[in-house]
């Protein structure tokens, strides 16, 4: 036996106090498909990609898939070697170091923080719209009550065990989906012939690049699972499948809705209309499939919502187990096995924020729309560090083949694009000002971190170790 | 535990198995922390592969990765390739049980705690102990049992299905939870009546005191009732004979 190779073993982890090996594949995978929200965005995003793409629409979507297919063998490559409750933020902290994973930690509270408030708002909002579409008043009081409820709803979810969340979650999203696939399958029954245009013309490759930015906002969140790592029954095995599996899912479900939409709006052009699926019931005579829509994308919406904040707990929790916030954040709860000081502090931000928006008369659809503008931005940066982490990471455990570092080759420079177009695109509204206080703040903490902290944040990157309990040694 | 395809072996598939079973004989051999590059130079396997199967091997815990993620050891699934030697106790230690049994009117039984589950090692003649198959797999119910899950970090991994064996039973995870956060203080376990209606055990653990692993436990079983009584002077002399075992046994 080799001296000292079992020396360093701890005996707990130290992640312990969550629910370890304890959910199965189907929990795991509810994680990472609502967190992506794929009814909502079968919805909305074909639209707004063939506002560039035109008829060249779909290859946008087929770019996007293949790319969210690359980065989820990125993350594969850590999460078939470790399992970690932090996401992204944890596994790029093997490959890059402190700062990177710092970076990715930051983004990561800006993604899923505003990506949980967006999906209150957006489920708020389809509440309403669905009130409204059975006759009841739809006004800003029944949003702002809709917005209030959804988050006594999270919040109740998200306090429960992390298996029935999760199960809470993968039922909410199989009902979401089913009605989607009903809605768009029916459209596409009803509608006359397959026109030309989606098969032929020629759009231009500009365009169909220009598209691949909504689309690929369309997959975020699909990582998701990721946080899940300590409590998944398998890691090494299921994380990095759910994650592949969510981003094919997502793409496929989003090929099939671009391709109705734009069959439907073959005569017109999708995007020149402003809520296609609705507008399509109507035209084919199908109003009552508005209804369907407008239930399925709320539900999304609020398995979204539910899965994004297990997926934020987990980072603030692995954070202060860091020691880079505050030590009682990294609390759990002994009966319940969930970090439920960082969900108390949590909380209260990702719920009063939308409400108080709602509230305060800024039009729904302005704040679902900055919202998710935000939070894809958090959401690139994350996955931009995490694919340039990889290979740094197989070369440092001495496991580097040749095809990750091509796949990282590939991704960075799309992803470098894709994040420099976002923030252009989203210049001059007030999106680029928060993004710069939160910058500034994310900077702040760094240097207080460097200046109070040093050996904490150099130490960075915790996980759910081997522990001595793990392995076989002879007695 | 885990479906398994019914798919029948093809193509490469045989010399994937050989190689998998090659790889992990390599972990044996070379030790603990050897990493996958000295395992791919070993074998004269491509590296690629070599990867993919340490991974399949992680992924299935028959396989570790040590803290530094470089480096593998073998899993705990690993003892199940392998039936378990639990060592007989030596006659000094057999003496100590003797010794205890001639002073008391009940049950004395020595369990080890090596293969990480319940083996009695020394059976009480004269009190026949309940099922050993029942013991080792239900360590939710009995007092050795519950000595070994209140010593895990977390002792879900080892009790999964916590089936009532009678009325007694403690079936639901937060209660026991709260029993084994007891035993865990107190150094003792009791049960009266969950293994066997009529039966109660009192077990207290045998730690190695260098490195603090719980190695074995000594228990007293008798009829529930009596067994639920404080017998204050009873667990002194179970306590008296454990520590007695230690240098014996660690």
């Amino acid at each position: 036996m080799r001296n000292g190779a079992l020396s360093g073993l701890r005996h707990r982890s130290p992640v312990h106090g969550l629910d370890r090996r304890h959910l199965g594949p189907p929990e795991v995978l509810a994680q990472s498909v609502s967190s992506a929200a794929p009814a909502a965005a079968m919805a909305a995003a074909p639209a707004i990609a063939a506002t560039t793409a035109g008829s060249g629409t779909i290859w946008s979507f087929v770019i996007a898939t293949v790319v969210s297919l690359l980065i989820g063998s990125c993350i594969g490559r850590f999460t078939r070697r470790m399992a970690v409750a932090g996401s992204l933020y944890s596994l790029t902290a093997k490959g890059l170091g402190p700062a990177a994973a710092f970076t990715s930690g930051m983004a990561l509270l800006v993604g899923y923080g505003v990506l949980v408030m967006g999906a209150l708002v957006g489920s708020a909002t389809y509440v309403e719209a669905l009130s409204e579409r059975l006759g009841l008043a739809g006004s800003r009081t029944t949003l702002v009550v809709a917005a209030i409820v959804l988050g006594a709803l999270v919040t109740g979810g998200v306090l429960a065990r992390v298996r029935l969340s999760a199960r809470v979650v993968l039922a909410v999203e199989a009902v979401s989906i089913s009605l989607m696939v009903v809605v768009f399958v029916v459209l596409l029954g009803v509608t006359p012939a397959v026109p030309a245009a989606v098969t032929g013309g020629s759009p231009s490759l500009g365009g169909i690049a220009a598209g691949v930015l909504p689309a690929l906002s369309a997959f975020i969140g699909f990582e998701a699972a990721t946080a899940l790592g300590v409590e998944a029954r398998r890691p090494f095995r299921t994380i990095p499948r759910v994650v592949q599996w969510t981003a094919g899912v997502a793409g496929v479900l989003y090929l099939f809705a671009t391709f109705t939409q734009m069959t439907g709006f073959a005569g017109t052009g999708l995007a020149a209309v402003d809520e296609p699926v609705p507008a399509l019931a109507i035209a084919l005579g199908q109003p009552w499939l508005a209804l369907l829509l407008d239930l399925g994308i709320a539900l999304s919406f609020a398995a979204c919502a539910l899965a994004t904040l297990n997926a934020l707990v987990r980072v603030v929790f692995s954070m202060a187990r860091d020691g880079i916030a505050p030590a009682a954040l990294g609390a759990t709860h002994p009966r319940r096995q969930i970090p439920h000081v960082a969900i108390a502090v949590v909380l209260p931000v990702v719920v009063v924020v939308p409400v108080a928006l709602l509230a305060a008369g800024v039009p729904p659809a302005k704040v679902l729309a900055d919202l998710l503008t935000l939070a894809t931005v958090g959401y690139l940066v994350a996955y931009l560090l995490v694919c340039l982490a990889a290979p740094l990471f197989l070369r440092r455990i001495g496991e580097l083949t040749p095809a990750p570092v091509v796949v990282t080759g590939v991704l960075v420079p799309v992803l470098l694009v894709v994040l420099v177009a976002f923030v252009v695109s989203a210049w001059g509204g007030l999106v680029p000002v928060v993004m710069g206080l939160l910058v500034l703040a994310g900077l702040a903490w760094l240097v207080w971190l460097r200046c109070r902290r040093p050996a904490q944040l150099a130490a960075i990157g915790v996980y759910d170790e081997t522990v001595t309990a793990d392995v076989l040694v002879i007695p | 535990m885990t479906s398994l395809d019914p798919v029948p072996l093809s193509g490469r598939q045989p010399r994937a198995v050989r190689s998998a079973l090659a790889v992990l004989e390599e972990v044996v051999a070379a030790g603990p922390g050897v990493t996958a590059k000295e395992i791919s130079a070993a074998l004269k396997l491509p590296q690629a592969t070599t990867y993919r199967l340490l991974n399949l091997l992680v992924g299935e815990e028959y396989l570790v990765r040590l803290p530094d993620l470089r480096g593998f050891a073998l899993g705990r699934r690993a003892a199940r390739l392998a039936l378990p030697v639990v060592p007989t106790p030596p006659a000094a230690a057999r003496a100590v049980v003797e010794h205890l049994r001639g002073m008391v009117r009940w049950g004395v039984h020595l369990a080890s705690y090596r293969t990480g589950q319940v083996t009695l090692v020394d059976r009480d003649p004269d009190h026949p102990p309940s099922d050993e198959v029942v013991l080792a797999r239900h360590p939710h119910a009995s007092a050795l049992g519950m000595l070994l899950l209140a010593d895990q970090p977390d002792w879900r991994a080892l009790a999964r299905d916590l089936r009532p064996l009678t009325e007694h039973t403690v079936t639901d995870p937060g209660e026991l939870d709260a029993r084994l956060g007891v035993v865990a203080a107190e150094r003792m376990a009791r049960q009266c009546g969950q293994v066997r209606a009529d039966r109660g055990c009192i077990a207290v653990p045998v730690h190695d005191p260098a490195s603090g692993v719980l190695v074995a436990g000594l228990a007293l079983c008798g009829p529930a009732p009596r067994v639920a009584e404080p017998n204050a002077e009873l667990v002194t002399l179970l306590r008296e004979h454990a520590e007695r075992l230690v240098p014996l046994l660690a």
